[in-house]
């Protein structure tokens, strides 16, 4: 099976939120956790393997004000970072 | 096991005299009362220039002059002048109480500098309380006064106590129309006179200590031109926080070193309370040899973080953090490797941030990313 663009969090991550609206993603299998701003937080919770990664943009366009032009590539590299960190996986193609 | 890389030695700590002209009441370092520095041992300036020549080729980019009062050493302006001379960034921390207008030029002519002015209140009484000596307040306002005239935009440190913690609000007004860069604000270390503090409960408590850095990273950073910052460790500082800006919080010790007024090195000033932590003669003992060689250097070089134990070793800032102040929690337990107090009464409290604790003990690694704006 291929790689689809729809993003999906590893299952085992625990998004932790926090009192200013930054948040730590833990992965107690492997004890790797990172920090991520409001956008990240919006962004982890728009992957579910069913919206495309230009999709997630999209949406955080319209979802926050005075987005600016360098948004996109951005989340492209924030999500591609927790991808080779192994947060992020991409949904596979599934046989109709 | 860590790295065992031998990092630069990028800073000398200069505990520069055993006297101070101020009676802090919650100093850890705990000088010789010395209104003028002329009855209290102060480090030679040979050893000064013997200690900055042998840590040059070690890495040396900065040195800190602090005390005690450094502004007593009986020959301070010369040892600005080797700073100079050397090319290095001068870091001076103190009360304020000599820097007249011609010290404060003279600090200027060191084109890379910062100075910190403690400040312990708003007004003459409190600081006074705390300090010990009268006119102490109006001499350390003046001391800001006279840096910002003469081009040094100096750093402010509260450190905050039961009697002065009304006053965080009024302090960031006075010292943002002073003129300084930023303002700082300490939390009592238990050591030494800050001990005796905690035991009298003039310290806040834990849950204050909190609220407190949430008041002011979340309430009033946002709405002033000072840099602000609370000096806690990391992991109760805010994300947005850690991501943006250096605020301290953690341990230097990676790449510090101190020498203490008596003419040893030391981890840091707390080699003036505890012997153990001394490592060697300046002038007697080569720095290569006790940077690379001492037993306690390497031992901590080989088990940070992963050799920190209780709290410390759950914490998913630990790599950042060091344990926040290695020396505090020497003192306190005896080992390197125990635990920060603050975060310890913090777990005990249940106030311990949740989002910052792992579920394993050994490997934890955090990072920040701030970039998906």
């Amino acid at each position: 099976m291929n790689q689809t663009d729809r993003p999906i969090p590893n299952p085992i991550v625990m998004l932790r939120e926090e009192f200013d609206d930054w948040a730590v993603l833990y992965n107690p299998d492997t004890a790797d956790a990172v920090g991520i701003n409001p956008v990240g937080v919006a962004v982890w919770k728009m992957m579910n393997g069913k919206r495309s990664l230009e999709q997630i943009v999209a949406e955080i366009g319209k979802s926050f004000v005075e987005v600016p032009d360098a948004a996109r590539d951005e989340i492209v590299i924030f999500v591609s970072t927790l991808a080779e960190n192994g947060f992020v996986g991409l949904e596979l193609e599934r046989k109709a | 096991m860590g790295s065992t890389i031998m990092p630069a030695l990028n800073t000398l700590y200069f505990y520069l005299t055993e006297g101070c002209n101020l009676a802090c009441r919650h100093c850890w370092i705990v000088p010789h009362f010395d209104a003028t520095g002329q009855h209290s041992p102060s480090l030679p300036v040979e050893l000064f220039e013997t200690a900055i020549r042998e840590a040059k080729p070690l890495g040396l980019s900065s040195v800190k002059l602090t005390g005690g009062e450094p502004l007593i050493h009986p020959h301070f302006r010369r040892l600005l002048e080797i700073v100079r001379r050397e090319g290095l960034r001068l870091i001076i921390e103190t009360n304020g109480l000599l820097v007249t207008p011609e010290i404060a030029v003279e600090i200027a002519e060191s084109p890379n500098r910062f100075v910190s002015v403690s400040i312990d209140g708003s007004d003459a009484a409190t600081h006074e309380w705390v300090r010990g000596i009268p006119g102490a307040f109006e001499a350390a306002r003046h001391a800001v006064i006279n840096l910002v005239d003469s081009g040094t935009r100096p750093q402010v440190i509260f450190t905050v106590m039961r009697r002065n913690a009304g006053q965080v609000d009024a302090m960031v007004q006075m010292v943002e129309e002073l003129g300084a860069n930023s303002l700082k604000f300490n939390v009592v270390q238990p050591t030494a006179r800050g001990e005796n503090l905690q035991k009298d409960q003039e310290t806040l408590d834990i849950a204050d200590l909190i609220a407190l850095g949430r008041h002011v990273e979340q309430d009033l950073a946002p709405k002033t031109k000072l840099k602000l910052f609370i000096h806690y460790p990391l992991a109760f500082r805010a994300l947005h926080r850690i991501a943006n800006e250096n605020g301290g919080g953690t341990c230097g010790i990676s790449g510090i070193l101190g020498v203490i007024a008596s003419g040893h090195y030391a981890l840091c000033g707390i080699g003036e309370q505890v012997a153990d932590l001394t490592f060697g003669e300046v002038g007697k003992d080569p720095l290569a040899e006790v940077w690379q060689e001492n037993a306690i250097l390497k031992a901590l070089r080989e088990g940070m973080p992963e050799r920190l134990e209780g709290i410390c070793s759950r914490c998913l800032m630990k790599e950042p953090c060091m344990g926040s102040c290695i020396a505090q929690n020497y003192y306190r337990k005896g080992s390197l490797w125990a635990p920060n107090w603050f975060c310890e009464q913090a777990e005990k409290a249940g106030l311990f941030p949740a989002s910052r604790q792992g579920t394993t003990s050994s490997q934890d690694s955090f990072t920040t990313n701030g970039n998906a704006n």
